[in-house]
């Protein structure tokens, strides 16, 4: 340290620079543990999923082998008993309708919030938005579990004012995407909330001015100006839908309701998979396939958001 | 004339009844968005043994029966020990990797940059089979330490956005000054960088420790006999809905709403910092 701090000190005042001569030293020691644990703790288990599902299973032991049973077997079955594809279908189906219906939602709730509040309660605002993302997810689907169900709190409550109409959402992918959109929320908030805040106020101003009504400001200035923020909150958000098991297994019930049938999502299909037969490499080669969809939504989102960028500018 | 009049139009009150349709609807989302929450804490004290309206009275003995609760305690202290060895680590590591990205040119530098922030947009899901695979291989499945050590690595891309927002709202000047006046760059590291970043590090290290806290699927792959709490909520949800979990809902709402408040205290600011481009304020 001492040595350090001598040569440090030989470095002239006038020179505005970095000291010379340390900067590696530093800067490997500062890029040694973030390389280190992103290689072997992340990059890892990413390499190991690939490895695994090469391997297989002997007397309920995984051993190393070079084999490719598990694709076959699964791809099989792609369309046979466990019916992989319509779970990807029905996963497919809830996140896109969960993200439109989330970037839709939460657009409007931003509108509202940059247009209609004073400027000094903004900040509050979005505070408070975000505030649900900090608790804990699962205790949040208990809640609509609880909220949703038959004889639940939604549905007393109705008869307890003397409605007859009663709600019957739980265990149909209708509940998967309210719990979705709840998890989602705040995160797609606070992408749109520092979209709208960055569109220049006076082109709003100017086009009001030129004569333009609310609805023609927000159709011709506003929505185009936001474009590469609505795909990336909607790749986003199908993104989250995608990957989520909660909501599929607490709020659809495992195999919830929807137009595509009554059909577990993919991800819960792959936790299953998992606790009936612990056949860990059949259960990533079921990972990789997701991983694969995942790569090609967040590709499409990508191109999406290049040819958004492109179009304003 | 025309001045004043473009200005009343472009008023938020320009139109009254656009504006009330407005804050109905910031309203009822709002209702949407802690309807939750607020429930929960609500039923942990009603005697109900099936959440109803009306209720049926108010009563502690939820509360009682956490308590003698040995699953969801021990639970409980799992997560207590897995989340805050994992967010100091996962604060350690992120600030390391934003300084480096914030101050050094060095090859893969975007690449680290895209590297580390990966594992936010990787389901966890995905991650949470192939920490099994890698953990059992290393014999570390089932431990709390493997819990930790797959947290670290979700819990540092957050951890890290936040230092980094940080770090690149701190002048380079403010180095370089300190450079200029004779300090090593150790020095300038130990006694500049790092008590400027202490917000955003603080921000970090709760962001982190909330996420690891409130993470489900890779610990219910990797924990094994030694579930931390969200994994044993996940149990009792299966089994049937006991209102002990309202009790100990509320618990950790209201532990929720500390860190939160804390939080969003110190990262709220430095977001909306970062958005309004028009205002530079000098860092405090």
């Amino acid at each position: 340290m001492a040595d350090i701090v001598s040569e440090a000190s030989t470095v002239p005042l006038t020179n505005s620079k970095k000291p010379r001569g340390r900067t590696n030293r530093l800067m490997i020691a500062m890029l040694a543990l973030p390389t280190f644990y992103s290689l072997v703790f992340f990059i890892g288990p990413l390499i190991f999923l690939i490895a695994l599902s090469l391997w297989k299973v002997e007397n309920f032991r995984v051993v190393p082998a070079f084999t490719l049973e598990n694709y076959i077997s699964v791809g099989q079955q792609m369309f046979g008993n466990s019916n992989y594809s319509i779970a990807i279908l029905q996963s497919l189906y809830v996140a896109a309708t969960t993200a439109a219906l989330c970037v839709a939602l939460c657009g409007a709730f931003v509108l509202a919030l940059v247009y209609t509040l004073p400027s000094r309660l903004h900040r509050l605002a979005l505070l408070l938005a975000v505030a649900p993302f900090w608790t804990s997810y699962i205790l949040r689907v208990f809640a609509w579990q609880i909220l949703l169900a038959k004889r639940g709190i939604i549905n007393t409550a109705l008869s307890a004012m003397g409605i007859d109409w009663q709600l019957a959402v739980l265990n149909t992918q209708t509940a998967t995407r309210i719990g979705l959109l709840h998890y989602s929320a705040p995160v797609i908030i606070v992408i749109l909330f520092v979209t709208v805040k960055s569109i220049d106020r006076d082109l709003i101003e100017a086009a009001r001015n030129l004569g333009a009504t609310r609805w023609t400001t927000f159709r011709t200035v506003i929505l185009p100006l936001s474009r590469v923020g609505i795909v990336l909150s909607f790749c986003f958000a199908s993104i989250i839908a995608f990957g989520d098991v909660l909501s599929g297994s607490i709020l659809g019930g495992g195999a919830g309701r929807s137009l595509v049938g009554s059909v577990p999502l993919f991800a819960n299909v792959i936790m299953s998979d998992y606790s009936g037969s612990t056949n860990l490499p059949r259960v990533c080669v079921l990972a990789i396939i997701m991983v694969l969809i995942l790569v090609f939504i967040l590709m499409a989102g990508m191109k999406g958001s290049e040819a958004a960028q492109r179009s304003i500018s | 004339m025309a001045e004043v009049v473009v200005l009343r139009r472009s008023n938020p009150d320009g139109r009254p009844l656009l504006t009330l349709l407005g804050r109905v609807y910031l309203g009822v989302a709002f209702v949407f968005l802690f309807l939750p929450i607020i429930t929960l804490l609500v039923f942990s004290f009603q005697k109900n043994q099936y959440a109803s309206i009306p209720g049926q009275g108010w009563s502690l003995r939820w509360y009682e029966k956490l308590f003698s609760d040995d699953m969801l305690l021990s639970a409980l202290s799992n997560s207590l020990i897995v989340s805050p060895i994992a967010a100091t680590a996962a604060s350690i590591i992120g600030f390391c990797a934003a300084y480096a990205v914030n101050r050094f040119v060095f090859p893969g530098r975007s690449t680290l940059a895209v590297v580390i922030v990966l594992p936010i947009l990787i389901p966890p899901l995905i991650l949470g089979i192939g920490f099994l695979g890698l953990l059992s291989r290393l014999h570390l499945e089932g431990q709390l330490l493997s819990v930790i050590i797959a947290h670290v690595a979700l819990t540092t891309p957050a951890a890290m956005a936040i230092i980094q927002l940080r770090l690149s709202q701190l002048p380079a000047s403010l180095e370089e000054a300190s450079w200029n006046l004779g300090a090593t760059e150790w020095q300038t590291l130990w006694k500049v960088v790092l008590p400027c970043a202490a917000s955003g590090i603080a921000g970090g290290w709760l962001l982190a420790f909330t996420f690891s806290f409130d993470e489900f699927v890779i610990a219910w792959f990797v924990s094994g006999f030694q579930p931390t709490l969200p994994v044993t909520i996940y149990t009792y949800l299966a089994a049937s809905a006991d209102p002990s979990l309202n009790a100990i809902a509320s618990i950790i709402f209201v532990f929720s709403g500390l860190l939160l408040a804390g939080a969003e205290l110190l990262v709220i600011p430095m977001v909306i910092r970062a958005s309004s481009p028009g205002r530079r304020s000098v860092p405090a």
